[in-house]
């Protein structure tokens, strides 16, 4: 998206006034962090939140995450989505937006293009940009320019359920690590909800560790509305998982590093694929991650939810499911089989608690309660808000997050809706586009800290420096 | 203020008034000037107003996007609904505040709107109630005073 320029008139004399502000929006979630330039449509960065670790050294990037020895994957947020590990979060951090994104360096005085003194090129690398000056070439005492993002205002999103310790650390690392000029918070379903364009909304965020559900009234969040459960992407892989052990014969997942190479295999037959060898152990964070890949992929393309008639437990459903096309997923070692209920089945504890695999066990840890299902945290949601804005709640339902694509999902959220509150009317707006829908609150930030308007809300640096950490309770309200 | 720190101009408080107290208008509509950073007054009833012309207008709204693409377009607007009311009363006035987002508009214009509508709203005092819409069938005049009205209007 160009911007138009402004006027030269009109052109803001500060850093950060006019729509061209170079602002970066940081979208930080469990399975993946989004960073990007406002005014943009898609994030430019998306990499793992999950980094790798030899010893003192931390790898950062999908492309560094390879068998290694020694080699722990790690999160630096915990399964609630909020940062645990500041110093690694920053760290990966900075990486992405200064190695990755690479915002245009300020120039020092001497190397702007205006003082030039020998052969009056200025030096460009393949983007066309100034290339950067050598960092023992800044000979200038100001500190801040040698801060990687001192001209780049960052826009940051955060769970409604975020600690205020964890937003004061937020602004101080934004503020004092990379001494960004300005900085502001917002929370993820209230960008989601805007980039529907609903100040007013019910946002159901399916996403990788956590399912949450929020009431938006006028661009603010309902506090007692906030309803969140770990019925998410992850939870959904340890299903397939306890589906997997369970089935007949038993099936291993085989991440795709350890093949070798494979032969085809008739359905259900045992694998022949030879495995790669290591010569050092692997670690068992990283054998899980690597599965976590194949089960993604199975999600993308056998998974499904039940849309109707009724739920799956329904008598005459499950036998109905078994009659339909199933589908052939092959896994990297070459098995393959065809899954029929099964992938209506590792769903469907989204929606109903007694139908997900391991409902009938003892461990109670890993069962699900009613309140934990989808039509249960909508529920939930519902009842912490006041009667008067249901009706104008339900009938501007947002769906966002990743795990939202499933197949048939908004069908049966359609069909759940209409069950627990007959009589009223429900309408579900969910992107159609892929992106949309699973970068809906970066989107939603990268339009809010593009517009021109904006840079009043910004808590600028001298804020930060008056009132010290404080000031992102009384102002991100 | 609203969150994205759009302004509301002044012929918007103005022509409200003029809605409200003098009775001049059916019907205000607004929109976000072309840099967005304001809001003004799109258009108002004309003579013999009809709620179909508001439809309409609502409905064929046009915004520019920053690459200059013209697309469909929210708008914010007060209507000054009057009914009668089932139970033979006499009728009711309510001023009402609609904030119209098609959900094929292009996603910067819904941000922007949906964003800045607070800003507007507040400088508008005494709407009796306010209504969200996404889509033609959402300002249907049937559908639109029956909720205003929370079902006493007579049909």
């Amino acid at each position: 998206m160009s911007q138009q320029p402004l006027a030269s008139s009109v052109q803001p004399t500060d850093i950060y006034g006019g729509d061209e502000v170079a602002a970066i929006v940081l979208d930080p979630g469990y399975c993946h962090t989004r960073a990007g330039f406002a005014g943009e449509e898609m994030p430019k960065q998306v990499i793992p939140s999950f980094y790798g670790q030899i010893g003192e050294r931390e790898l950062f990037g999908d492309e560094y995450i390879n068998p290694r020895a020694n080699f722990e994957v790690k999160n630096y947020m915990n399964r609630d989505s909020v940062v645990e590990d500041w110093d690694a979060a920053a760290n990966l951090w900075e990486w992405m937006l200064v190695e990755r994104l690479q915002p245009p360096r300020p120039l020092p005085p001497s190397k702007n293009g205006l003082n030039i003194g020998d052969d009056g090129d200025v030096v460009m690398d393949e983007d066309g940009n100034p290339s950067a000056p050598p960092a023992e070439g800044a000979e200038e005492g100001a500190e801040e320019y040698e801060k990687p993002l001192y001209e780049n205002p960052l826009l940051m999103t955060e769970a409604p359920w975020n600690s205020a310790k964890a937003r004061e650390k937020a602004i101080e690392v934004v503020m004092e690590t990379w001494s960004c000029p300005a900085f502001w918070l917002s929370k993820t379903p209230v960008l989601s909800a805007f980039a529907a364009g609903k100040a007013t909304a019910l946002v159901l965020d399916v996403g990788g560790a956590n399912t949450s559900v929020t009431a938006i009234h006028d661009g603010m969040v309902l506090k007692r509305s906030v309803q969140r459960s770990h019925v998410g992407g992850l939870w959904l892989s340890g299903q397939i998982r306890t589906m997997l052990d369970g089935s007949e014969p038993k099936v291993d997942i085989v991440p795709t590093f350890m093949v070798e190479n494979k032969k085809p295999v008739e359905a259900g037959q045992p694998a022949e694929a030879r495995l790669r060898k290591f010569d050092f152990p692997i670690s068992n964070s990283f054998r899980a991650y690597e599965e976590e890949r194949v089960l993604t992929e199975f999600k993308e393309s056998v998974v499904e939810v039940w849309r109707s008639p009724g739920r799956l437990l329904t008598p005459g459903n499950e036998d109905y499911a078994r009659s339909q096309p199933g589908r052939v997923f092959e896994f990297p070692d070459g098995y393959n089989q065809m899954w029929r209920e099964q992938r209506y089945k590792v769903a469907e504890g989204m929606w109903d608690e007694n139908a997900a695999y391991g409902a009938n066990n003892a461990d109670e840890s890993s069962r699900l309660s009613k309140s934990q299902t989808i039509p249960g945290l909508i529920k939930a949601a519902l009842d912490g808000v006041d009667v008067d804005v249901r009706p104008n709640l339900l009938a501007n339902v947002v769906v966002t997050g990743s795990t939202s694509l499933l197949n048939g999902f908004n069908d049966r959220l359609n069909l759940e809706l209409g069950a627990l509150y007959p009589g009223m009317k429900i309408k579900i707006h969910a992107a159609g586009l892929t992106s949309e829908r699973r970068f809906g609150a970066w989107i939603g930030g990268s339009i809010l800290g593009s517009l021109g308007t904006f840079h009043q809300m910004w808590i600028s640096r001298t804020e930060y420096q008056e009132n010290g950490a404080g000031i992102v309770e009384k102002r991100c309200k | 203020m609203s969150q994205s720190g759009a302004t509301v101009s002044q012929e918007c408080v103005t022509a409200y008034n003029d809605l409200k107290l003098n009775k001049k208008y059916k019907y205000v509509i607004y929109k976000l000037s072309d840099d967005n950073k304001e809001i003004v007054v799109d258009s108002t009833s004309e003579d013999g107003p009809k709620y179909d012309d508001f439809r309409e207008k609502l409905i064929n709204a046009k915004t520019k996007s920053k690459t200059g693409a013209v697309g469909k377009g929210p708008r914010y607007a007060v209507y000054d609904f009057e009914y009668q009311l089932a139970s033979g009363e006499g009728t009711r006035n309510k001023i009402t505040f609609i904030a119209w987002s098609p959900d094929d508009a292009g996603i910067m214009a819904k941000m922007v709107y949906a964003s800045s509508k607070e800003a507007l709203k507040r400088a508008l005092t005494g709407l009796a109630t306010e209504i969200q819409a996404n889509d033609a069938d959402d300002i249907e005049y049937d559908s639109l005073v029956k909720t205003v009205s929370k079902g006493t209007a007579a049909v």
